[in-house]
């Protein structure tokens, strides 16, 4: 019916006002509802499970927590800014040997080794990321690799320091008695806490002019940089950011577990927790829970299905998840919520 | 004032030579035209402009060298590119694009966004969308929004017709015209387009395999009929 149709629907796309505008602020606040109503549904859901469950499962959902914690921070660094790290896990081992060694030597409070392990943490980071941030992709993903991998004896070799092979054991945060919490409880509500405050920090960091400059990096390097965003300084910025909760979470498991050794972190942790937040769902912000849990169980469901082989099962439920959601479980999530809305609202 | 001056500009990426001694002046708050066919090195050139690629030779804004500077101190200094492809930040919402065009500045953003909107209402709406959702239209007014939220003292375009309809690349031109003469920016504007391009410009330089072949006023070029034959490819 028209001769150009391609001329008149971009014109009227130019000049298109009134129709579109109403529908999309509307439909941004009905997003931003059905989100808080998740994240107050989970969080209550979060303070009442300690009390519903054996301490066992309490302690793997502190795990879990801690898990969630360290892949925020590879999440800001691999999801956001768009940098490789096959390294995270040093820096996680750094957050732990950080709270180890003060608690161990000089008895300090443990709630003083969390700025500690979060400190040193991201002070490394942003040693270690101002030469390797001017590395790209494969480069980059070597130099993390060996900082992983020399980690481990390095920690072995200074003894007198880190406890060498054998470890150190440390006691572990007593709940106060006014709370009338056991161990296991006071353990997971510290995790809670401090899992919470970070997703909150990374949450107004990437909403910030930050956060702008990641994703800029993230999408079109090039272009990020003739608008005027200085490429080393934010990458370098966002791997001593991704340190500094890695520590944190290194931090938050000294405390549960109480013991620290070489060989809890050897380069398979740091995999792991790759394989982890791009199977939970790379620049999510639910990303790094869902990957979190997956982390957590999923090794532990192997080991049931096949003793002789976990690994192979591992990595075959990766895939099968990369095939179904190659944008991650909260990704798949995300598309569950919508297709059961629609059927809600149609209903 | 932000006389644009290059003078025999080389560059090329590695070893390969792509610009051989470029000349030419845009003159303050003027719009030169860049033509030539496909492959003469005009991209590599406005990539050089904006420190994209390494260049020998003088590039001087209101008689400052800019080159041997970053992307990122050219963009403090000035400089708006709008490279081939647009640069489009997709997943990223409209206004999210828009507001990292002013990204070396803290103040004034706001009312920033506003000038923008006065040139283009259709942005507006569409403020909260994702940039990958607009036709290719919005797309060329936001790299252009986007651009101009840097307050350019020199702004570089290239290829902004590019797949375009020509209804849409006539309004571009139009508003990148009403742009230079309100904000007094210069313009250095790319195009194969050459007839749409020379519309605007004061001056246009024909570059052909990495040289300016020729160099004019843009009436004078569009006259000559030769020209508009043997460099331009149409017929007048
Ligand atoms: N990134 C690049 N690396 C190497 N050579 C390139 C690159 N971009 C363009 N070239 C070469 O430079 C020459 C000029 O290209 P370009 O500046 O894009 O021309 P135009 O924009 O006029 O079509 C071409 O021969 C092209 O192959
Ligand atoms: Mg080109």
């Amino acid at each position: 019916m028209n001769e150009s149709p391609v001329s008149t629907g971009e014109s009227t796309a130019t000049v298109s006002s009134g129709s579109a505008a109403g529908a999309v602020p509307r439909a941004r606040a009905g997003v931003a509802r059905w989100r808080w109503a998740v994240a107050g549904l989970l969080l209550l859901a979060a303070v009442y499970a300690p009390f519903q469950l054996v301490p066992f499962h309490v302690f793997q959902l502190t795990m879990v927590l801690v898990y969630a914690l360290a892949l925020l921070g590879l999440n800001l660094l691999v999801g956001h800014a768009g940098q490789i790290s096959l390294g995270h896990g040093a820096f996680f081992a750094v957050g732990a040997y950080a709270t180890a060694i003060p608690l161990a030597r000089w008895d300090v409070p443990h709630l003083v080794t969390l700025p500690i392990a979060a400190g040193v943490a991201f002070l490394l980071g942003l040693a270690l990321g101002l030469p390797a941030m001017r590395l790209r992709g494969l480069y980059l993903a070597l130099v993390t690799l060996a900082i992983a991998i020399f980690l481990v004896p390095l920690l072995k070799r200074f003894e007198e320091v880190t406890g060498g092979s054998m470890g150190l054991t440390l006691p572990k945060p007593a709940p106060p008695a006014w709370t009338g919490l056991a161990e296991d409880q006071w353990l997971y509500f510290l995790a809670l806490a401090v899992a919470l405050v970070a997703f909150g920090l990374a949450a107004g960091l990437l909403r910030s002019r930050v956060g702008r400059a990641l994703h800029a990096i993230r999408d079109n390097e090039a272009a990020a940089e003739v608008m005027g965003v200085r490429l080393s300084y934010y990458k370098t910025l966002a791997f001593a950011w991704s340190a500094l909760f890695a520590g944190a979470a290194g931090c938050v498991y000294t405390w549960v577990i109480g013991f620290v050794s070489p060989d809890s972190f050897v380069v398979t942790l740091s995999i792991t927790l790759l394989a982890g937040i791009v199977v939970g769902g790379l620049g999510s912000q639910a990303g790094p829970l869902f990957g979190a849990l997956f982390v957590m169980f999923v090794p532990s469901i192997s080991q049931d299905v096949n003793k002789a082989a976990p690994g192979v099962i591992f990595g075959l439920l990766i895939i099968a998840v990369m095939y179904v959601a190659p944008t991650g479980l909260a990704g798949l999530a995300g598309r569950a919520a919508d297709s059961l809305k629609k059927t809600l609202r149609k209903g | 004032m932000n006389e644009l001056v290059v003078s025999e500009l080389h560059a090329g990426y590695g070893g390969a030579q792509v610009l051989h001694g470029v000349s030419f002046t845009v003159g303050e708050g003027e719009i030169g035209a860049i033509l030539g066919p496909n492959g003469a090195g005009k991209t590599t050139l406005l990539r050089a402009l904006s420190g994209m690629v390494k260049g020998r030779g003088s590039v001087r804004l209101d008689g400052v060298e800019l080159l041997g500077s970053s992307p990122d101190t050219l963009a403090r200094r000035g400089v708006a590119h709008v490279p081939e492809g647009r640069g489009t930040f997709m997943p990223l919402t409209v206004e999210e694009n828009l507001r990292l065009g002013a990204y070396v500045r803290r103040s004034g953003v706001d009312a920033d966004l506003d000038r923008i909107y006065g040139y283009f209402p259709a942005l507006k709406p569409r403020l909260k969308q994702a940039a990958g959702s607009l036709s290719g239209g919005e797309q060329q007014m936001l790299a252009l929004g986007r651009a101009l939220m840097l307050r350019p003292r020199l702004l570089l375009l290239d290829e902004p017709s590019l797949g375009l309809a020509p209804l849409v690349t006539r309004e571009l031109f139009r508003i990148v015209r009403a742009i230079n003469e309100q904000e007094r920016t210069t313009v250095v504007v790319v195009e194969q387009n050459a007839h749409l391009a020379l519309g605007i410009a004061q001056q246009a330089h024909v570059l052909e395999t990495g040289r300016i072949v020729l160099s004019g006023t843009a009436a004078r070029i569009r006259a000559d009929e030769q020209v508009a034959q043997s460099y331009l490819g149409y017929r007048v």
